[in-house]
């Protein structure tokens, strides 16, 4: 789904699902969980069917993550700089004394100032916005092909998270990397991914061009996110409408969609068949029965 | 600073009950500790065992099989046999009758000691936390100093010293260094506790601070201090062993686990029987205490489990 | 070492002056505070014999007095001299017990840290496996088990055991004074300790393995020899420390029973002796040194912490 050096946002409230996603990409879903279907292909393999050793070695390499809070992601006994040479050196990507060297750039490029000095430092010295970029400086030293980066600005100030997506931005550019970013925060995604996924209850309900998915979302939920957000440019003074009731138990499914419940538009056959995830637009697929163009037309749904 | 192995230490926000002025929320909260530690097994068990412990020193101090100190029942050294079911010892003494006499020795020694060092930390935590200043200087200090002793050390050389070796003196003597633990704990509970909104609403009203003391500060401490109190049992009963293991002890011939398994280690090789007897009973005694330490530390505490 | 390190050493070894000072102070005029001479009433010896006797050791004179030439000894490094064996100086005699002592004391810290913490490592790493049940249970065990019921068993096993199944040509020998006397006591001493630190090694190792930092450390690609050992261990190992001094403490306690029991020549067994034929110089000398052991002891643990997590500065 995500193209060399492609920047894809995955939207959802939280508990639907996204960051096991992300989790499962690295296979690094906690005991008891496991992977019951679907693939996770990678450069045409699958993940799932790595060895151990060939998973270790895709883990950092190929594919890297960064965490949701940088507080208490980064080990508190180990020096920052170790820590990021420990990642290139696990790899044998590079010798002992080039990753050494690296590192110092590495923090530089993450843009911390006096890199040489804290390169020291231990995890407690570093603020939260520092840690975050060490984060990502240890996620992109092995030039992986893939960033995923799980809520990496929810535990930081706002004026920090700023830095940090631009940050995301320019390596993105510069590096090539491509970038998955998990969020539950629309605006992030508006101003740093290319392609948008929206997530609802563990499943895919919603993707396509960020452009486009904003300017015309085709799936009620989509189009309920967009309405929660305050609009600066907003012409009339609607109401900021919140969807009512909480995401499903996921042991416990609802029948048909899983967002009927809470839809406001909903038909018969919603609580009764599940929509697939079907193309409605170029580049843009929803799973909907009735679809926002039109419902919001008000006529009957098509099929 | 660290404390004892054994002892029992507090989160920072551990176990308080959840309000203190409502009466039913306060009996909930004992009822859903004695459900869980109704759960927990090992804690059962530990309580099984001690109840049967306390039967037996009940049991002893009227009734035993046959005289504690009476010798030569039969031949010395006799292994188990049917009418002497765990042999007979050095001096021909029915070891069945000792091990319930000691149970008694034993159970007094741990009872007493926890309740004697309890009262003594208890109100000088208290008094130590609650109004700070000079009580809390000499509390602080001595539980410094002594924190850097090896206790037993203290305990034999007032044992040795005052030359007195009644059940009395030996609590008095352990008692002695106990407190100290319950004193820290008693501090720390109430250094937090005063800062409590509940305290400062009584005192606000113009409560006495004996009332505060009595009706608001002890019993939200009383779960940690229960436990510590429990750990406090086996810790004194294998202080007793020690003593007298040592020769420092109750005077003989009042039996005492930890003086027959010193008579019994020296016939180790030819009457193992007389010294793996009161040392298995001292084990299963200490394991039994312990279980029920650690099941109510976990149930008062259900953050502190595993 | 930095600067700041060697003050908070410098303030430790006057802490601990102080206390051993104190401490021996308070049993000093506790001692000669009893009712009656507790010291040489017992001897077989005649008035004027005992007045000599008596006027050899100072005890003729008020106790302040005795106290003040008492301390100058000892801020002089001397003890005094044995009431019972007159002429035995107690510093050197004390000095060479708290070596054997300290000997005895660092086999058994090196028993119980090495079998403690590596169980509790593999218990934690194979959690719900055979052999953490297996661990787990022998911990709660040895948990409850004093030392003295743990040397009965030992010295079955290796005296008369191995005694009677090699027909006498293996057999251990109790004492002191050679290598393979050692870990007997060592063991008998250093087993429940090191239950403790299993059950301590145990859990913290099962709070850090769901830590984010060894989730970041998977991530990273690295192999899981380095994600145990280098990411969750060393964090583990942080409670572990912090009891190592408690434990440092509890370990010289159980000493002076294991010394009574293994006839060692330690302090533990000097003080039982002295106490029982009321040598008090040497029981006021052997406190004094118990009370330093136990802070050296500690200071050691408290110096290895901040090695292990940086977060810790003196």
């Amino acid at each position: 789904m995500v193209n060399k050096g492609e920047t894809l946002g995955i939207v959802g409230e939280s508990g639907c699902g996204k960051s096991v996603t992300a989790l499962s990409v690295l296979r690094l879903i906690p005991e008891p969980g496991r992977i019951v279907s679907g693939h996770i292909w990678f450069k045409d393999r699958d993940v799932a069917s790595y060895s151990r050793e060939e998973l270790r070695e895709y883990r950092g390499n190929d594919v890297s993550m960064i965490f949701q809070d940088p507080m208490t992601s980064l080990n508190p006994v180990l020096r920052v700089g170790f820590q990021i040479k420990e990642a290139m050196v696990a790899h044998e990507r590079f010798d002992n004394k080039t990753a050494d060297e690296r590192v110092v750039p590495m923090l530089q490029k993450v843009r911390i100032s006096d890199p040489k000095e804290r390169a020291k430092n231990y995890p407690h010295q570093f603020s939260g916005g520092m840690r975050q970029r060490a984060m990502i400086a240890m996620g992109l030293s092995n030039e992986p092909d893939l960033l995923i980066a799980d809520e990496p600005t929810t535990a930081l100030d706002v004026t920090v998270q700023a830095q940090i997506i631009e940050l995301l931005r320019d390596l993105n550019r510069d590096m090539g990397t491509a970038v998955v970013l998990i969020t539950h925060n629309l605006a992030v995604v508006a101003s740093l991914c290319t392609r948008v996924i929206v997530m609802y209850a563990g499943r895919i309900v919603e993707s396509g061009p960020t452009r486009q998915i904003f300017n015309s979302p085709q799936h009620p939920y989509t189009w309920s996110l967009l309405q929660s957000i305050p609009r600066i440019d907003s012409t009339q003074h609607d109401k900021l409408l919140t969807i009512a009731g909480l995401p499903p138990d996921l042991s416990n499914p609802p029948p048909g969609c899983l967002f009927h419940p809470r839809c406001r538009f909903r038909v018969d056959r919603c609580s009764k068949e599940e929509p697939p995830l079907e193309e409605v637009g170029p580049e843009q697929a929803a799973r909907c029965w009735v679809l926002m163009k039109n419902a919001l037309a008000g006529a009957e749904p098509v099929r | 600073m660290a404390t004892a192995p054994s002892t029992f230490e507090p989160g920072p926000d551990s176990f308080v009950a959840t309000d203190t002025y409502e009466v039913g929320e306060r009996m909930s909260a004992w009822e859903d500790t004695w459900r869980r530690l109704r759960r927990n097994k090992l804690a059962l068990v530990g309580m099984a065992i001690i109840v049967i412990l306390v039967i037996t020193a009940i049991v002893s101090s009227f009734w035993t099989p046959y005289d504690v100190w009476r010798q030569s029942l039969g031949p010395t050294y006799q292994g188990p046999t049917g009418k002497h079911p765990f042999g007979l010892d050095d001096s021909g003494r029915d070891i069945l009758s000792r091990l319930m006499g000691g149970a008694q020795v034993s159970m007094v020694v741990g009872v007493g000691t926890a309740t004697l060092s309890s009262i003594i930390g208890i109100m000088l935590g208290l008094l130590a936390g609650f109004y700070r200043g000079w009580v809390d200087t000499l509390v602080s200090l001595l539980i410094n100093v002594f924190y850097g002793l090896p206790d037993l050390l203290i305990v034999l050389l007032i044992v040795a010293v005052t030359q007195q070796r009644g059940l009395g003196n030996i609590i008095l003597a352990i008692s002695l260094t106990a407190w100290l633990g319950m004193a820290r704990l008693v501090r720390g509970q109430t250094l937090s506790l005063r800062e409590r909104e509940f305290v400062e609403a009584a005192r606000s009203v113009g409560t006495r601070d004996r009332w505060i003391l009595v009706r608001h500060i002890f019993p939200n401490a009383l779960g940690p201090i229960i436990v510590q109190a429990t750990f406090v049992i086996p810790a004194a009963i294998l202080f007793e062993a020690f003593l007298s293991y040592l020769g420092f002890g109750v005077k003989p011939p009042t039996p005492s686990w930890g003086a027959m398994a010193s008579d019994g280690f020296r016939s180790l090789q030819y009457a193992p029987h007389i010294i793996l007897i009161p040392a298995a009973a001292l084990c299963i005694t200490l394991m039994a205490f312990n279980f029920m330490g650690d099941g109510l530390r976990d149930a008062l505490d259900p953050r502190m489990r595993r | 070492m930095t600067r700041g390190t060697l003050i908070y050493i410098g303030q430790r070894l006057l802490l601990i002056t102080l206390t051993a000072l104190i401490v021996s102070s308070v049993v000093f005029i506790g001692v000669h505070q009893l009712p009656g001479n507790a010291f040489l009433t017992e001897r077989r010896t005649n008035a004027a014999a005992q007045a000599a006797l008596l006027h050899h050791y100072g005890l003729d004179l008020p106790w302040p007095v005795q106290y003040v030439n008492w301390l100058t000894g000892v801020l002089h490094g001397d003890l005094g001299e044995s009431l019972v064996n007159r002429g035995v100086r107690i510093t050197p005699l004390v000095l060479r017990e708290a070596a054997t002592s300290a000997t005895l004391g660092f086999w058994a810290m090196v028993f119980t840290v090495t079998l403690g913490m590596s169980l509790g490592i593999v218990a934690a790493v194979k959690q719900n496996t055979l052999l953490d049940y297996v661990a787990s249970f022998c911990a709660v065990i040895g948990y409850s088990m004093p030392s003295f019921v743990t040397a009965t068993f030992l010295v079955l096993l290796t005296v008369t055991g191995f005694y009677a199944w090699t027909g006498g040509t293996i057999y251990e020998n109790i004492g002191w004074g050679k290598p393979e006397q050692i870990p007997v006591p060592a063991i008998s001493l250093g087993l429940l300790p090191s239950a403790i630190i299993f059950r301590l090694t145990r859990a913290s190792m099962l709070e850090v393995i769901r830590q984010d930092y060894v989730r970041t450390a998977w991530a990273k690609g690295l192999r899981s020899r380095i994600v145990v050992i280098r990411h969750a261990l060393r964090n583990a190992l942080i409670p572990v420390v912090t009891i190592l001094g408690p434990i440092t403490t509890s370990v010289i306690t159980g000493s002076i029973v294991i010394e009574y029991i293994f006839g060692i020549p330690g302090l533990g067994k000097e003080f039982i002796n002295s106490i029982a034929n009321r040598d008090y110089n040497i029981v006021i000398g052997v406190f004094t040194f118990y009370a330093i052991l136990v802070g050296l002891a500690n200071l050691l643990v408290d110096l290895v912490y901040p090695m292990i997590d940086p977060r810790i500065r003196y």
